[in-house]
């Protein structure tokens, strides 16, 4: 019995579907891949499979990983790009499958690219009010949390997003990601608008997760 | 350019519940370059992505019309409205899941249509693309608006709005009407044109080339064509379901729909007459396929789509020929490589539990028998052949096998019911429940859950009962509460149906063309989804009907008699009219006609010259 980390994009169209979804997508293409899966023992047996880093719906991803559990040693783990993209739709793509080198618990950053943009507002000009918050002390935003409502302060990450020297509002940015510490750029985004009473359109690619020495997770 | 839909939809789609229904890009979804194509068809379903995509007509005309190069044919389904509210107040059409184009850009704008209350969707989803509702206001030979599906065996409410209905079934109909609209095109003909020469072919029917006038009581005086248009609209059907075209492939969603898996269509037709039912009726005779063409056909959509579990489709499963062969060769398929078989219509008697067990449905959801009505009596009027001895054996040895769920089915409002019958309903659950704990093999310390669902009749067009009155939602509201007054036990779980949903759903059944006006100020006023409870609003309906001068009750709760005409009476789908009026006298005399393979009843469905009419019977019993 082998662990196998599949390498899958979730893109375009993929973007829009549920974590749920993802996962009867990817399923339905391990078995019909045939895929020597691994199934739990017991009452109702079902395949072994777990997404490290589950990625939120609306954002376009580069390199998501899902581990799986697979019966048969000597299977050969090349095969499987093409064995499950023959059942995936475009925007799903596996591009690579390995023995898997770190435990999920090690993700603690991801990077993202994100593009804002506001209706009626120059793109240049959308950056600079941005950057001008970053004058401020805090930018507070309130997030549902287990004990209720709470204050998170994003003003580190909205100063950590590195902007290109054009006139678009496109930036990249390096947030924690993980199991003990998570902040989605989509709540970072929001802050910015409450903060400038702005509706922002966004579009956000995860592009890689790394670990607490900002190795490359593999 | 892999994003088909437009940077405007993309804004809204994070604001919106289940965004994956909005974006096309699934797996096996079509893409055509638009310029090579020479015809644009929209395939439009007037409900929501999740029940569409379900649709095994929709999944077959698709692929067929994507297997022509010159065709393009894409999906659109009925925004759900949290989607509709944001398109209108941004003002985004209504666009086509493959090209994200908005439906003014095509040829063809058709919509199936298998249910009534999806009118008001049909006419939101033209308003949602900025295409003039009325027939009459669309002039220019595109945007052509057509429906098929089993609601245009009466067209009439829906007569000022399509241009064309397809009669029967669509595969051979609708490319005729196709390649007549590329020639018509080529020679620069008008609309009015084309509309005439469509109503040439067999299977078309043009509501603008008739004309029909009212006695002053509102039932029909005449009903005549114009242009040469044929006195009768006869169905379009296939007789050789070897060979009509069947898809390889289907679209997989990205979310998750109603019935997400493969589909294998097993025979078209039912070979039972219950009187009430209309597929019944209108698919005469039974036409099936073989059992080869079917597993060739499961094992290949499995292939293409990675579904691991087929359902086998069809009005009644278990009356295919050869049932037992055909699932013993289909299991061993299936076992072979871990897809499992559902059969959703599927009458449990007399199987073996060896093959009932590798039966999906049967394994997850329990027993479901449908005895529509509660005393023999009943049951003989309507002509349905279920007999409770029979019913309770089979539980018995299902319970034997472990199964402790049965779902029974019944309607209300039948024609003849008296309230005896109604309590009979409850009295059958009553013994499903005593059997169970007769059994010596039940699952000890278990019980059993009877499930008791009782929808309330609707008298349909093409049945024995398309003359009868359809119960008050008074008389309804009293039967229902009959009934769950005699059901005593804890064990039984009762279900109804909204009375006033069906009431509405009976005005438009059996309507005429006086209801295309009442639509109309239904569709101005924004109604959609009406099968929905969420938006049905029965109080706005009937201010519309008021506001209309229109008596509802005068389609509903109104016997005809015999020799009225009625709106659908110029299409033919085979059966005899005469037919059709000795079963509904049969039905007063609780007399039961024999199903087609133990004696021919010469229905007149025979004239199609195939199918069960030609079959040789084995049991010459009667
Ligand atoms: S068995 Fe009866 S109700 Fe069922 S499809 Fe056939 S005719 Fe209709
Ligand atoms: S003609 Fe006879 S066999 Fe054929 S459908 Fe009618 S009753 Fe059945």
């Amino acid at each position: 019995m082998k662990n196998v980390r599949i390498w899958f994009t979730k893109e375009y169209e993929c973007k829009y579907i549920s974590h749920l979804d993802l996962n009867r997508c990817m399923l339905r293409a391990v078995r019909r891949g045939g895929l020597p899966i691994w199934y739990t023992e017991g009452f109702n047996p079902h395949p072994f499979v777990t997404f490290p880093l589950p990625i939120s719906l609306g954002i376009d991803a580069k390199r998501e990983c899902m581990d799986i559990r697979i019966v048969d040693d000597t299977y050969d783990i090349t095969q499987i790009p093409s064995a499950m993209n023959k059942y995936l739709p475009r925007g799903i793509q596996v591009f690579d499958a390995t023995y898997p080198q770190l435990d999920p618990k090690y993700i603690c950053f991801a990077k993202y690219s994100a593009q804002l943009s506001a209706d009626g507002v120059e793109d240049k000009t959308l950056k600079e009010k941005i950057l001008d918050l970053t004058k401020l002390d805090s930018v507070i935003i309130q997030k549902k949390s287990k004990a209720g409502m709470k204050d998170i302060d994003v003003l580190p990450y909205i100063k950590a997003m590195d902007f290109k020297f054009d006139n678009t509002c496109s930036f990249e940015v390096i947030l924690p990601a993980g199991n003990t510490k998570n902040v989605a750029l989509p709540l970072v985004i929001k802050a910015i608008e409450n903060n400038l009473s702005l509706e922002l359109n966004y579009s956000i690619t995860k592009l890689d997760m790394f670990t607490e020495e900002m190795k490359q997770f593999l | 350019m892999i994003h088909l839909y437009s940077k405007e939809v993309e804004k809204i789609l994070l604001k919106v519940q289940k965004p994956g229904r909005y974006t096309g890009g699934e797996l096996n979804s079509i893409i055509k370059d638009k310029d090579k194509v020479d015809v644009r068809f929209a395939f439009c379903f007037p409900d929501t992505y999740e029940i569409g995509m379900s649709h095994l007509g929709m999944k077959i005309l698709y692929s067929q019309f994507n297997s022509y190069d010159h065709i393009w044919c894409e999906r659109v389904f009925a925004p759900w409205t949290d989607m509709e509210g944001l398109m209108r107040e941004k003002n985004i059409p209504l666009y086509a899941l493959e090209s994200g184009d908005p439906l003014t850009e095509f040829d063809f704008i058709g919509f199936t249509l298998q249910y009534e209350l999806s009118y008001t969707n049909v006419l939101n989803m033209l308003s949602l693309a900025g295409i003039p509702l009325l027939s009459k206001d669309r002039k220019e030979l595109n945007n052509i608006v057509v429906a098929g599906g089993t609601c245009t065996s009466n067209p009439e409410p829906l007569a000022d709005f399509i241009d064309i209905f397809f009669i029967g079934e669509g595969e051979e109909v609708d490319l005729e009407v196709i390649e007549l609209y590329r020639k018509c095109r080529n020679e620069n003909k008008s609309k009015d044109e084309f509309l005439k020469l469509a109503a040439q072919i067999k299977g078309v029917y043009v509501p603008s080339l008739y004309k029909v006038d009212y006695n002053e009581d509102g039932t029909i005086k005449s009903f005549a064509p114009t242009n040469g248009a044929p006195e009768t609209v006869e169905k379009r059907i296939i007789m050789d379901m070897d060979n009509v075209y069947y898809p390889y492939t289907f679209v997989v969603p990205l979310v998750e729909i109603v019935h997400d898996r493969a589909v294998s269509e097993i025979f078209r037709g039912c070979i039972r007459g219950c009187r009430f039912c209309q597929a019944g009726f209108l698919n005469r005779p039974v036409r099936e396929k073989s059992k080869k063409t079917i597993l060739e056909q499961c094992k290949k959509l499995c292939e293409s789509t990675g579904y691991d579990e087929v359902s086998l489709s069809s009005l009644s499963s278990s009356d295919y020929a050869d049932i037992v062969g055909l699932l013993t060769c289909l299991t061993e398929w299936s076992d072979d490589c871990g897809v499992s078989l559902s059969l959703p219509s599927l009458r449990v008697d007399g199987f073996t539990d060896d093959i009932m067990s590798k039966i999906k449905t049967v394994r997850k959801s329990g027993l479901t028998f449908a005895p529509e009505a509660g005393t023999q009596r009943l049951r003989d009027a309507i002509n349905k052949n279920v007999r409770e001895d029979e019913l309770l054996k089979t539980c018995h040895v299902a319970f034997s096998g472990g199964w402790t769920n049965v779902k029974l089915y019944f309607m209300i409002g039948l024609p003849t019911e008296t309230l005896e019958d109604v309590e009979g309903i409850a009295k059958l659950g009553q013994a499903v429940v005593n059997e169970y704990y007769r059994c010596e093999y039940r699952t000890k310390g278990k019980g059993v859950n009877v499930t008791v669902s009782a929808s309330s009749f609707v008298p349909k067009p093409h049945t024995p009962f398309q003359w009868e009155a359809q119960d008050t939602i008074e008389t309804i509201l009293n039967k229902q509460k009959h009934l769950k007054e005699s059901i005593t036990t804890k064990k039984i779980t009762f279900n109804y149906h909204a009375a006033n949903t069906s009431f509405l759903e009976g005005v438009f059944a059996r309507g005429d063309r006086k209801l295309c006006k009442v639509l109309l100020k239904a569709a101005e006023k924004g109604f959609h989804f009406d099968g929905w409870n969420d938006c049905f609003d029965f109080d706005a309906w009937m201010q519309v009907f008021e506001e209309c001068g229109i008596d509802p009750a005068f389609y509903a709760s109104r016997k005809r008699s015999f020799d009225e005409i009625l709106p659908w009476d110029f299409i033919s789908y085979g059966v005899s009219k005469e037919f059709l009026k000795a079963e509904c006298e049969r039905a007063y005399q609780s007399v039961t006609t024999p199903n087609c393979r133990e004696k021919c009843s010469n229905c007149g469905a025979a004239c199609y010259k195939g199918g069960v009419c030609v079959e040789k019977r084995q049991n010459m019993v009667h």
